[in-house]
């Protein structure tokens, strides 16, 4: 899926190491072989690979192996980058984002933003270098960043982040608050209740979109009771 | 219903939409599609910011962690923020009541299986580009490489393009055909909108949590509740205390176990 996208990137590099076309095209077949990565981390691969085609070139490692090294790097990188950045950086500026939304802050889209971009782009450029300074050197790459870690850090402040978004529920807008009339404690217990109720049958193996279904049915009924 | 001024919005919307949704996979990633920016900046184009505000902020706990791992396809979060946000901003007055918002994210739930399927056929289209990409004698191997990649950009951006453009139409007609039923529906969808942050924190709460991150919840929620009691400061800072009061406890776990 991204091999078009890889051999794209390495296009200028290539046409400035190889002035022959047909060495050229022949490089660009070989960075068009499968490749899939988490987007981000595909920086490092990049970088390493730039560094041996630049050795390859100059007849300093001629026989180097760029495709084995993209086959190697390009799954564990993926699963890494997926954890990192899918599964804990974004829930994290979410949760952030949202919980200030939700109580008025209209400017929170654009902390959102700033936020993650500034940590994915430096990691992004980080990358780079790291990978063609390193010539893809990931053991060092894994002992400088601990990404598993660092992974599990900002996983436990977006779960910090959901325990404070429920906890502000007395001071959503009325946009999103129907509990006003409870009083303060009472309000934070139930929202924290229903959230439970409804992980308990996400749990059970209901799916999301079945669950918004199930919730359209229940405020209709709840609705037709007479209860809102 | 379709006079000219809506056709020009919509046309307007698919285009803003199809350049916004390629940041979603095609190209940048810097975040632009994900509910809470799409959102927002859907309605300020349309002038019901508000709207957006509400869709972005529900949408993007649920969709959030829906990821693009491997070649698993989710749901087009982009799609689904743009279109509901689009539909209650043109669906009639500014700002959109509750209920049409309700109602507006109801609908963009349906594009879920519709947005999955052409999200599946533009990648296997994208996937034979490869054979295209293969220069063949006396041609330039790097313009050809350059235009199959591109052309692979502009598939997905007609794809979400044309999407709009079938999506803002037909939920017109059902957002009119909304107005008509009882007023009890209608309360309804102003709570459906209400439960939907719960609903997020659920969804969210189910991927993340294990044994060893869950106390952190319990942490961010008992600090938060004690912040708001015991100290006086605008309400967007409340969630910051969860924030420092997770990385001690991170810190301290560490530090005793090693």
């Amino acid at each position: 899926m991204q091999s078009l996208g890889f051999a794209y990137a390495m296009s200028p590099i290539l046409k400035k190491l190889y002035p022959d076309e047909e060495e050229r095209a022949a490089r660009l077949r070989v960075h068009m072989e499968y490749f899939n990565t988490q987007p981000y981390f595909a920086s490092f691969v990049l970088g390493a690979a730039v560094k041996l085609e630049k050795e390859r070139a100059s007849g300093r490692n001629v026989l180097a192996d760029i495709s084995g090294l993209k086959a190697t790097l390009a799954p564990s990188l993926g699963a890494l980058g997926d954890s990192f950045f899918w599964g804990a950086l974004k829930p994290l500026a979410s949760i952030l984002a949202v919980a200030m939304l939700m109580v008025g802050a209209w400017w929170a889209p654009i902390l959102f933003l700033v936020f993650y971009n500034i940590i994915h782009v430096g990691f992004r450029a980080e990358l780079l270098l790291f990978g063609y300074f390193s010539g893809g050197d990931v053991v060092s790459f894994m002992t400088r960043h601990n990404v598993t870690k660092n992974a599990r850090l900002i996983k436990a402040l977006a779960l910090a982040g959901i325990g404070g978004f429920l906890g502000m529920a007395p001071l959503w807008l009325t946009d999103f608050s129907l509990l006003g009339r409870l009083s303060y404690l009472l309000q934070i217990v139930t929202v924290v209740l229903a959230t439970w109720a409804l992980v308990a049958l996400l749990r059970k193996g209901v799916s999301p979109i079945k669950m918004m279904l199930g919730l359209t049915a229940a405020c209709i009924a709840l609705s037709y009771i007479g209860v809102v | 219903m379709f006079d000219s001024h809506i056709i020009f919005q919509v046309v307007l919307i698919s285009l803003i939409g199809g350049i916004i949704g390629l940041d979603r996979t095609a190209a940048g990633q810097f975040m632009i599609s994900q509910p809470i920016v799409a959102g927002p900046l859907t309605g300020w184009v349309l002038g019901d910011a508000h709207a957006g505000f509400v869709i972005g902020a529900v949408l993007e706990l649920i969709w959030v962690l829906d990821m693009p791992i491997g070649t698993f396809v989710p749901a087009d979060a982009t799609i689904a923020a743009v279109s509901a946000t689009a539909l209650a901003s043109l669906g009639g007055r500014a700002p959109a009541p509750l209920s049409v918002l309700g109602f507006c994210v109801l609908l963009s739930i349906g594009t879920a299986p519709l947005t999955m399927f052409a999200d599946s056929l533009i990648r296997k289209r994208n996937a034979r580009l490869a054979v295209f990409a293969v220069a063949g004698p006396g041609e330039d191997a790097i313009t050809k490489l350059s235009r199959a990649h591109l052309s692979g950009l502009v598939m997905f951006f007609f794809k979400s393009f044309l999407l709009y453009l079938i999506i803002l139409p037909t939920g017109l007609v059902a957002l009119r055909l909304f107005g008509f039923l009882p007023e009890k529906i209608h309360s309804a969808m102003a709570l459906f909108v209400k439960v939907l942050p719960v609903l997020g924190a659920a969804l969210m709460l189910r991927k993340l949590s294990t044994a060893y991150l869950d106390r952190f919840l319990l942490i961010g929620l008992v600090i938060v509740a004690l912040s708001e009691v015991s100290v006086k400061a605008p309400a967007y800072l409340y969630v910051l205390p969860a924030i420092v009061a997770g990385w001690i406890g991170v810190k301290f776990i560490e530090k005793r176990a090693s």
